[in-house]
């Protein structure tokens, strides 16, 4: 078995041996592989890199005639023609005669709002001098994103003292930062533990007032109650809003490297640090952090700052929900096709046709469930329960439900092939010996077969699964928005809301990518959500994978 | 029990799939039901001679305006007044001020103008709900004095209130810019236009910019209002060119078409519209009545019609589509005043001796038929008739394009790039992966495609939308060398194998594909690096610029050949996967077989193997097409979304699906736009489940024949 002579080894017998296609062939493949690789490598790679903490250097570089000074970090480097360099600056006198290639690069220069754009394309030629001075400091803000420069002073009870500087400077800041953070705590537990309380008491209240006429002569207790709980509501507020002020009051000055100070507010600043300073460890840990950062906070400044756990609680809430529809439909109908059903011609039709659902895009399924689902379902459990709140809908509108069912939908054909696949490997002899031993036809499929299906049945629901929290196509229909107020799961009776539109994973990617206003700052964090999803869905896939190779062997080992 | 909940669920599962198929079709079936004019309501009202009738929003009150100025409002379910008022002066004329549906331009006897405003409250007395007009005199009370006039056209919209008088030849605009409905109206900018002929009919055109005067010999002349030295004459053409006389006319909605009805039964549609020569006047669409049209009545909100012949019958139109919806003999008087309500449910018209008459019309969607979604369409404002695709607009007098022909070109683009992709590397991998890869490897080749496949299609839309396609367009000519450079380098690569000695190469040829990976990534590298050079060698620095100047290819940075490789790389692992399974099926006894008779593996392979798995493959590529068809977040992030018809590679398009993600959450339910994008919808049900079962069949077909071989 060779593809060619072992004696003949002239150009013509190479060709008829077949081996310039097979190698052909061998590359079709490599390129698959490639692609598949690269594909994972650069989300790996630009997702990760967004949070480890790259050197911020000082840059002087000519712009037109003068030399702009910034603080910048390196994002990306590419290489333009002649040509198109003339298109972009408008000049090419700069560049020596015969030099054809020009470099650039695409840094982070941060300072949105006191020096925009925050991102800027600089030629390398351009560039006069660059150092990475030991006192840059990266401010990452609640607000405008990052600030770059080098902290001047820090303000002590509203003003500004020379007495700190240095290194001393940098502690202060971070025992200011700690405080603060504080204060905000005792803000939010005021909030949480006091007003809270008071509001739902004032509003129990008023309704109580509403509910009883004019003459009823329990008001005016009802009406004391009311002012008492206003009262208390006053003061708590004032707390807070000294706290507030509190917060407010302290400042840092931050030198750019034109020279020009800016006042940042240490209660729009969330972390502080040096990054030119830092040590490896350092770095390990600030890296960390951002990861962790990034899972558990919540999206800031329109999605582009800050982290993604209401996309994640989203799209896990929403999987969940499905796993809890799909498995038992998919599981019953594929029993039904393939324990119960006679095996005719019809049987043979819908299990085509279960297949062929399979290869129905994903959209279609967001078109049936916004009309059917939203619009007839829900419409009708408006108007059934939900009078009082009409016109505004309830029910019929996008919702979590809708979006579980919708993809329930969408992956019940995985799960049903998955599990009459599993079905039929299960030997004969063992139902006929469960039914020789007097076994119902219910006890032979509930003690005998389910059990012995189980692991293809998990195989189709994890599969199941990965394509529903990939799928977003027919979320933008059916419950997916880019901000939720409320996650869907709260402390409020009845606790599960699945009426409330939800943020997804994959509708995150494609609205940060796609709708935000400035892509080059969202960019990284595109990344990172794409490799946390990735992850999420490969993971998914392996052990799926990993279960079937396990199945199989079981399964051989029966003598199946 | 169980047996109970078993076929339960089974049944469960059959009904979902009919439910799918059948709620798509359910909301689409509108589309498929005729319009209609139902049977003559009667209201017999007091005696008053009639000089308008309205009817509310939502179809509950009648208002009618007698020539002795009282305005009354009846109740349209019992025909019972419901509230009267007396606007203390016998009026001569009346109309609703074009475009707005609740403002009435009033003229008095003494030649006055004033205008009333219609509101109508809702409340709930008793929990039983009751309607009260009110009415109101608009413009601050305004009473215009108009002066002695033949007759009269008024617009009142975004640009304030026109006003076109005409006395024999001379035409007096009047204009207050700006006014808004409750503002005084000020003085008027007045400008007068003087006609070669005594004007039978005039109208303002859109926006007011336009004024459109008719002669009663059929002559049409366009002026132009905008000019800062007052109107001057743009056009000027005669409506009659084969002699048959003009018996009625109308203008559309948006006022850029003219509704002439003539005294053979013809109706033309004349169109005003830009072109090179300038402002042009064209019949642009024919209807054919069985006798002259005596009177033609517009909608006030779309551009369809109502015509009433002489014969009477009662016709309704809709231009766009070119439909004739429905017919009715009626008995009308078209002397008499007439009006479609706001929302086209029904006609209104006064009858002699005190009554009025009302008509339901059952005519939804009449935008859509055949025509209107697959043949050329001459819109408005166009110099020709094309496929368009435009659901909306700001504009409320806006004509919606549905021409579902760019969206049906750009999914078969979208598609056919993909596949061309695709299938090369997705057969041609499998045919190795399946009849020459080491086993060690496909172990782990196979999970990997698997992998490949599930990569969710956001995040390939996303790499191709914000990664690739700067990249592409940086660099285009590196990245179209790569074409090249990636299999010379292979053939190179081949030939210096060749020289290895025997034995390695024998066994080698299992791990081919492992060699071919750096190979890969070193070609890319390559073609990326020479990029620049290769642009200033061969394109003279501006490779983009040179396929616009040479070839005439427009370049649109997200366009047909990033989707075609991303949309590939999502298509290849489902061929793949079912090609490989066939090739790897084929019975083991044809391969031993061949290469005991003396054939190599390389012949067995293409004259054996390819032959008999070729079902298999033909199989594999009609699911990728299903595939590449129905994929909606790649082309919604790797392309422009713009409906183009141009197959140029370097140039985006729009797809159905992506059509639907985009339109679907603004469309109004209900709407023609919603049925419309259920019926895409639909359609891509349908194909792809076609597709699918074609490929089933195909596979289970050949599964029957490798059991006889």
């Amino acid at each position: 078995m060779e593809i060619y002579s072992r004696r003949d080894r002239s150009m013509k017998a190479w060709f008829a041996s077949g081996d310039p296609w097979v190698w052909l062939q061998a590359g079709a493949i490599g390129i698959s592989i490639t692609a598949v690789l690269g594909v994972l490598l650069l989300i790996a790679v630009q997702g990760l890199s967004h949070f480890w903490p790259h050197p911020v250097e000082r840059i002087e570089y000519l712009e037109g005639e003068n030399v702009t000074k910034v603080f910048g970090m390196l994002v990306e480097r590419d290489q333009i023609s002649r040509q198109q360099y003339l298109e972009s600056s408008g000049i090419t006198s700069d560049l020596p005669e015969g030099v054809d290639i020009v470099t650039r690069r695409l840094i982070k220069t941060a300072n949105r709002r006191s020096n925009p754009p925050d991102f800027r394309w600089v030629f390398e030629h351009r560039i006069q001098h660059t150092s990475e001075p030991p006192d840059v400091l990266v401010l990452e803000r609640l607000e405008w994103g990052n600030a770059y420069g080098t902290p001047q002073a820090l303000s002590v009870n509203g003003r500004f003292t020379e007495a700190i500087t240095g290194e001393r400077l940098m502690v202060a800041l971070a025992q200011e930062l700690r405080h603060i953070e504080a204060l905000r705590q005792q803000i939010e537990t005021l909030q949480r533990e006091q007003i809270q309380p008071l509001l739902l008491k004032q509003e129990r209240l008023r309704e109580n007032l509403r509910a009883t006429d004019s003459a009823d002569l329990s008001r005016t207790g009802v009406q004391e109650q009311l002012v008492e709980v206003q009262r208390a509501y006053q003061a708590f507020n004032l707390q807070i809003t000294n706290l507030e002020r509190e917060i407010a009051q302290e400042r840092l000055a931050l030198q750019d490297p034109q020279g020009r100070v800016q006042y940042e507010p240490l209660s729009g600043i969330i972390r502080a640090w040096q990054p030119n300073q830092f040590s490896t460890l350092d770095k390990v840990l600030h890296f960390a952090g951002n990861l962790l950062g990034f899972v558990l906070d919540d999206p800031r400044e329109a999605n582009t700052e800050g982290g993604v756990f209401p996309a994640i609680f989203g799209t896990v809430l929403m999987v969940l929900i499905m796993a809890l529809i799909v498995t038992p439909f998919g599981v019953i109908a594929a029993i039904y096709l393939h324990e119960y059903a006679h095996q005719g011609v019809l049987v043979k039709t819908v299990r085509v046709a279960v297949n062929n659902l399979a290869g129905v895009p994903s959209i279609v399924y967001g078109v049936f469930g916004l009309g059917f689902f939203v619009y007839f379902l829900g419409g009708s459990i408006d108007a059934l329960f939900f009078q009082d709140a009409l016109p505004a809908p309830t029910f019929g509108t996008p919702g979590l439900i809708w979006a579980s069912l919708t993809l329930a939908l969408l992956t019940v054909p995985i799960v049903i092939v998955s599990t009459e696949e599993g079905l039929s490997r299960i030997p004969r002899n063992l139902r006929e010996g469960s039914m020789a031993l007097g076994a119902t036809k219910a006890e032979t499929l509930f003690k005998v077969i389910l059990p012995m299906a189980s692991p293809a049945i998990l195989t189709g629901v994890i599969l199941a699964v990965s394509r529903a929290a990939g799928e977003v196509a027919p979320l933008m229909l059916v419950g997916v928005v880019k901000l939720a107020p409320t996650l869907a799961i709260d402390g409020n009776f009845p606790y599960l809301h699945l009426e409330r539109k939800f943020m997804h994973l994959g509708f995150h990617i494609y609205d940060v990518g796609f709708q935000s206003p400035n892509v080059e700052a969202a960019r990284p964090l595109v990344y990172a959500t794409a490799l946390l999803l990735i992850t999420i869905i490969v993971g998914l896939n392996l052990t799926a994978i990993s279960l079937r190779n396990r199945l199989e062997r079981y399964y051989r080992g029966l003598g199946a | 029990m169980t047996n109970l909940v078993v076929r339960a669920g089974g049944g469960a599962i059959m009904v979902a799939i009919l439910l799918i198929f059948g709620y798509l079709f359910y909301v689409v079936t509108p589309f498929l039901l005729p319009g209609s004019i139902g049977e003559s309501r009667d209201y017999a009202l007091i005696e008053r001679s009639p000089l308008m009738v309205d009817v509310s929003e939502n179809g509950e009150i009648f208002v009618r305006l007698s020539d002795t100025g009282i305005l009354e409002f009846y109740d349209s379910a019992s025909g019972s007044a419901v509230a009267g008022f007396n606007l203390g002066r016998p009026f001569k004329a009346a109309k609703r001020a074009y475009p707005s549906v609740d403002l009435y331009a009033l003229v008095d006897s003494q030649d006055q103008m004033l205008f009333v405003q219609i509101q109508y409250q809702v409340a709930f007395v008793d929990n039983v709900r009751t309607i009260t007009p009110k009415i109101s005199f608009a413009f601050d009370n305004a009473i215009l004095a108009l002066g002695d006039h033949d007759h009269w056209d008024i617009q009142w919209g975004d640009t304030g209130l026109s006003l076109a008088l005409v006395k024999n030849q001379q035409v007096t605009i009047q204009s207050f810019p700006n006014l808004k409905r409750d503002q005084p109206p000020g003085a008027a900018q007045s400008t007068q236009i003087t006609l070669p002929w005594p004007a039978g009919q005039v109208y303002l055109g859109p926006r007011n910019e336009w004024l459109l005067a008719l002669s009663d010999g059929g002559e049409a002349e366009i002026y132009d209002l905008r000019g800062v030295d007052g109107p001057s004459l743009v056009l000027s053409k005669d409506l009659t060119p084969d002699g048959v006389d003009i018996s009625s006319t109308l203008s559309l909605l948006g006022r850029y078409s003219l509704i002439a009805g003539y005294d053979d039964g013809r109706l033309l549609q004349w169109m005003m519209f830009n072109s090179e020569q300038g402002l042009q006047l064209e019949p642009i669409r024919q209807f054919d009545l069985a006798s002259p049209a005596t009177r033609l009545i517009p909608e006030p909100r779309r551009k369809g019609f109502a015509a009433l012949d002489q014969s009477g019958t009662l016709t309704l139109l809709y231009p766009t589509s070119g439909q004739v919806i429905a017919e009715r003999r009626v008995d009308l008087d078209p002397t008499l005043p007439m009006v479609i309500s706001p929302r086209s449910d029904l006609l209104l018209a006064a009858g002699g001796d005190g009554k009025v008459v009302a008509h339901p019309l059952e005519n939804d969607h009449p935008e859509i038929s055949f025509s209107s979604l697959w043949q050329e369409v001459w819109y408005e404002g166009y110099d020709r008739p094309v496929f368009s695709w435009q659901s909306s607009s700001a504009d409320t007098d806006f004509e919606p394009k549905f021409s579902l022909v760019p969206l049906a070109f750009g999914t078969i683009k979208a598609a056919f790039y993909a596949l061309l992709f695709a299938i090369p590397l997705a057969i041609g991998g499998a045919l190795y992966t399946a009849y020459f890869m080491a086993p060690e490897m496909r172990a782990w080749v196979k999970p990997g495609v698997e992998i490949m496949a599930a990569l969710p299609t956001v995040i390939l839309g996303f790499i191709g939308g914000l990664w690739l396609a700067p990249i592409i367009e940086n660099n285009l000519t590196g990245f179209l060398s790569l074409f090249i450079i990636l299999p010379i380098n292979l053939a190179l690569f081949a030939l210096l194998w060749r020289l290895a000695p025997t034995d390695i190469r024998v066994r080698s040829t299992g791990w081919y594909a492992l060699l071919a990976i750096p190979l890969v990534a070193l070609s890319i590298a390559l073609a990326m690096q020479s990029g620049p050079w290769l642009e200033a060698l061969i394109f003279g620095g501006d490779s983009r610029d040179w396929f616009r100047r040479v070839l005439g290819l427009d370049y649109d940075q997200r366009n047909a050949l990033v989707v075609g490789i991303i949309m590939g790389l999502a298509v290849i692992p489902t061929i793949f996967a079912i090609a490989e399974d066939a090739v790897y099926s084929v019975p083991g006894h044809l391969v031993r077989g061949s290469l005991a008779l003396g054939a190599t593996r390389w012949q067995t392979l293409v004259r054996v193997v390819l032959l008999t798995a070729s079902p298999g493959i033909f199989s594999a590529v009609m699911i990728g097409m299903g595939r590449a068809v129905g994929e909606t977040m790649i082309v919604l992030m790797a392309t422009g979304n713009t409906p183009l018809m141009d197959f140029n590679i370097f140039e985006g398009m729009r797809t159905f699906a992506a059509n639907i993600a985009v339109e679907l959450p603004e469309s109004e339910v209900g709407s023609s736009h919603y049925r419309l994008l259920f019926l895409t919808a639909l359609v891509l049900f349908v194909f792809t489940f076609v597709l699918n079962s074609i490929a089933e069949l195909v596979r289970q077909h050949l599964r029957g024949r490798y059991g006889n071989l």
